[in-house]
């Protein structure tokens, strides 16, 4: 995986986490857990988000307003975020050069 | 939730009834490594750092020697629920300050419409409170007898 999809990854996964807090975390501390540490969570996304260029970083947060998540997974070859067709060629090209957009919804592709 | 649901979220090859690991780190990665192993999942770093970074916010070990690592990642493509089990026990940071011994992992998708992974969760903590049931899963000889345990009323 391309270290900056890594990052854009990482980074989504913690936007999820933050998220969740903000949002369920009166359901999940009913069920036990504690959610002392999120100042300190939203340092490392902060971290995190200088390590990543600042185009890519400009795209995320543009598609994430947009759509909700800004990095999708790719399966059986469909965007499942707009379920659009990758064509193989542009399989064959991915993973290790560039950080790859749908060519039809521009989300950040990702294989898992 | 039915408990028996939940239970269709895992399989006998993501059952670890020996941990080794006797600290959170090693188990987290221990956990991982198991549910590499078990399935077709893999970016291990990406889950790892997710799950490191949940228990920065607050230890998940919130049971009487019961542990509950979870959380979302773009790395699994729908709810899995690793089991894991160490007599010896694991310096989990619990609230209590005991070791833990038994671990419900839940790894699920961003995008997990209807918050099957909270209900799940809820369901197994509901579940586990019976201190009976812990002793039957901690003594249970298989996966089997595991499950078996777990929907006996």
């Amino acid at each position: 995986m391309h270290p900056q999809l890594q990052l854009l990854v990482a980074l989504q996964d913690l936007d999820e986490m933050i998220n969740e807090t903000a949002n369920q975390g009166t359901e999940l501390e009913g069920l036990g857990f504690k959610h002392g540490g999120l100042e300190e969570l939203k340092k490392s996304r902060e971290d995190l988000a200088t390590k990543i260029e600042p185009g890519h970083l400009s795209w995320y947060k543009r598609l994430t307003g947009k759509f909700g998540h800004a990095v999708v997974p790719v399966v059986s070859n469909l965007c499942t975020g707009c379920f659009a067709n990758i064509p193989s060629s542009f399989v064959s090209k991915t993973n290790e050069n560039k950080v790859q957009k749908c060519e039809s919804c521009g989300r950040l592709l990702y294989w898992p | 939730m039915d408990i028996a649901e939940v239970l269709k979220h895992t399989s006998p090859e993501l059952f670890l009834p020996n941990l080794t690991a006797t600290d959170k780190q090693g188990a987290l990665a221990e956990m991982v490594e198991g549910l590499i192993a078990g399935t077709q999942i893999s970016k291990p770093e990406t889950i790892m750092q997710m799950l490191t970074s949940r228990e920065a916010l607050g230890s998940t070990a919130v049971g009487p020697g019961i542990g509950f690592p979870h959380g979302r990642t773009l790395a699994v493509q729908r709810l899995t629920i690793m089991i894991a089990r160490s007599a010896e026990g694991v310096d989990f940071d619990s609230e209590d300050g005991n070791k833990t011994h038994l671990f419900f992992m839940l790894i699920a998708p961003p995008q997990d419409s209807g918050h099957q992974y909270i209900k799940s969760l809820a369901a197994l903590i509901d579940r586990i409170q019976d201190g009976d049931l812990r002793d039957s899963l901690m003594a249970a000889e298989n996966y089997e007898s595991f499950c078996n345990a777990m929907k006996e009323d």
